[in-house]
């Protein structure tokens, strides 16, 4: 399975996971809406609505779920008629990301949340040292544009941590 | 125990060697109900198991074998098996030393019994 990534720390973790999940697509976002990585796409504007779709999704459910429970909600499973979607948080020492993952009948929502889990800890372990996470600041859309372009293949990935915002 | 599933998962429960039943959505392999001793990473046995079973029901229908009605997996420590009826897959883990064809006739039992 062919992963792109803005920042070669994802790239095994969403390999693995892609490769064992048998999703159709995934975007591994900072809640920003900044790509780190992703499967299955093709064209960067569709990486761009997909990203920006997430963050909002997600960012809904975290308010939706801290005004319901006291806590953002950590998954969310929309299943269609032919393809599912699961979006969900996974805290790294770089902050949190959000995983959108697209599946069809070849896989399922218990599967996906089991390599979800594997996922998580991969990713945690892969992650560099502790950084704060990026905010939304000057460099954002720079930022942006430079993950898409290395996703791509119009730029590097970064071996380190983007640099904070 | 209460709830729905509670007779089949007891039924399977029981037998001597098991280390938990479970119930699992055939379309989601997600569990429904479960009896499993601590310890058994539930979830990820019924994920996988489930999903195992839906790739051999798909495999027996393509053959033209008809539905799967049973599935043993053995390891090195143990058993998985697995039954369905309709929506539903019970699922048991067992140790190796179980005695597989009581287990077998309590999960046909139990499955067939399932809503």
């Amino acid at each position: 399975m062919t992963v792109a990534v803005a920042e070669t720390w994802v790239e095994e973790p969403l390999r693995r996971f892609v490769d064992e999940a048998r999703v159709l697509f995934a975007l591994l976002i900072h809640p920003s809406g900044q790509v780190l990585g992703q499967h299955g796409f093709t064209r960067a504007v569709d990486v761009m609505s997909a990203s920006a779709l997430a963050a909002a999704i997600h960012a809904s459910g975290s308010a939706i779920g801290k005004e319901m429970e006291s806590a953002p909600f950590g998954e969310l499973h929309h299943g269609g008629a032919a393809r599912q979607i699961f979006l969900a948080r996974t805290p790294t020492p770089r902050g949190d990301l959000v995983l959108l993952s697209v599946f069809d009948r070849s896989s399922s929502v218990g599967l996906v949340r089991v390599y979800f889990e594997e996922l998580r800890g991969a990713l945690a372990a892969a992650a560099p040292a502790a950084a704060p996470s990026p905010g939304l600041a000057a460099t954002f859309e720079q930022e942006l544009n430079r993950s898409l372009a290395a996703l791509f293949g119009r730029a590097e990935p970064v071996g380190q941590p983007v640099p904070d915002a | 125990m209460t709830g729905p599933y509670q007779g089949a998962l007891a039924s399977v429960a029981r037998q001597r060697g098991i280390l938990g039943a479970m119930v699992v959505d055939a379309n989601d392999d997600i569990i429904v109900d479960a009896a499993v001793r601590h310890g058994v990473k539930a979830p990820t046995v019924a994920a996988l198991a489930a999903s195992i079973y839906r790739k051999a029901r798909q495999s027996a229908g393509a053959a033209g074998l008809g539905d799967t009605t049973f599935l043993r997996m053995e390891a090195e420590q143990g058993h998985i098996f697995a039954a369905g009826r309709g929506a539903l897959v019970l699922i048991a883990l067992a140790e190796s030393t179980v005695n597989v064809g009581l287990v077998r006739l309590a999960m046909l039992q139990a499955a067939s019994g399932l809503p």
